[in-house]
C-alpha cells in the first residue's frame, strides 16, 4: 500500500498559524481541499503540492513524505 | 461542504422533487391523457425542461467561477458520468422489461412511451449527475 502523508497542518502553526484559507489562496485551490488533505483523505496533484510547499517556503518534501507499506 | 458539493446537492433535491411531480402527474392523469390533453401536455413539458434547467443553473454556474473549484472537484465531475450511464441504462432495462410484461399480449406499446422514455433518460441522466458528484465527495471523504 502506498501512501502520501503531509505536514501541512504542523507548518500552518509553524507559520503564525497560517489559516487554510489563506493557504489556499497562496495554493490556489478551496478550503475544502486544504481540509481533505490534512486529515489525510485526499493526495494532491503534483502542480498543487509544489504550490502548496512553495507557499511554505519549504521544498516538496519538506511537506510531503511518500510511505510504501506492506 | 464545497460549494460544488452544496450545489449538486441543490440540484438533487430540486431535480428528485421535479422528477416525484411528473410522475404524480402521470399518477393522477392517466398516461394516455397525454395525447388528449393539450394543457397536460404543457405541465409535463414544462416538467421535463425544468430539471435540466435547474441543473444548469445551479451547477455550471458554479463552474463557472474557477476560485469556487480546484483540482480536486473536478476530478470528481470526471467521475460522475460513471453513475449517470450506469442510471440511465438501469432506466431503460427498467422500461423495457415493464412494456414488454404490460403489452405482451397485446404484441405492440402505445406511441406515448417514446416520449415518457425520452423524459425519464433525461432527468434520470440530471439527477445521476448531481447523484454521481455526491457520491464522489462521500467516497474521497471516507477513503483514509
Amino acid at each position: 500500500m502506498i501512501k502520501v502523508k503531509n505536514r501541512i497542518r504542523r507548518l500552518r502553526f509553524d507559520h503564525d498559524e497560517m489559516t487554510q484559507e489563506k493557504l489556499a489562496n497562496l495554493a490556489g485551490c478551496t478550503r475544502q481541499t486544504i481540509i481533505a488533505l490534512e486529515q489525510g483523505k485526499y493526495v494532491p496533484s503534483i502542480t498543487l503540492a509544489f504550490k502548496i510547499a512553495r507557499a511554505f517556503g519549504l521544498t516538496l518534501e519538506d511537506v510531503f513524505q511518500y510511505e510504501e507499506t506492506t | 461542504m464545497a460549494p460544488l458539493q452544496k450545489r449538486a446537492l441543490y440540484s438533487l433535491g430540486i431535480g428528485v422533487v421535479l422528477a416525484i411531480a411528473l410522475i404524480m402527474v402521470f399518477i393522477l392523469k392517466g398516461v394516455t391523457t397525454f395525447d388528449e390533453d393539450l394543457g397536460f401536455r404543457l405541465i409535463v413539458y414544462a416538467l421535463w425542461v425544468g430539471v435540466p434547467l435547474a441543473y444548469l443553473i445551479i451547477v455550471n454556474l458554479t463552474l463557472r467561477k474557477p476560485e469556487q473549484i480546484d483540482e480536486r472537484d473536478r476530478l470528481i465531475m470526471a467521475k460522475a458520468p460513471r453513475v449517470q450511464y450506469l442510471s440511465v441504462l438501469f432506466s431503460l432495462v427498467a422500461w423495457t422489461i415493464a412494456l414488454t410484461e404490460l403489452y405482451w399480449d397485446k404484441g405492440q406499446v402505445p406511441v406515448i412511451y417514446l416520449t415518457l422514455i425520452m423524459i425519464s433518460a433525461l432527468i434520470i441522466s440530471t439527477i445521476s449527475q448531481s447523484a454521481g458528484i455526491l457520491i464522489g465527495y462521500w467516497r474521497m471523504g471516507r477513503n483514509d
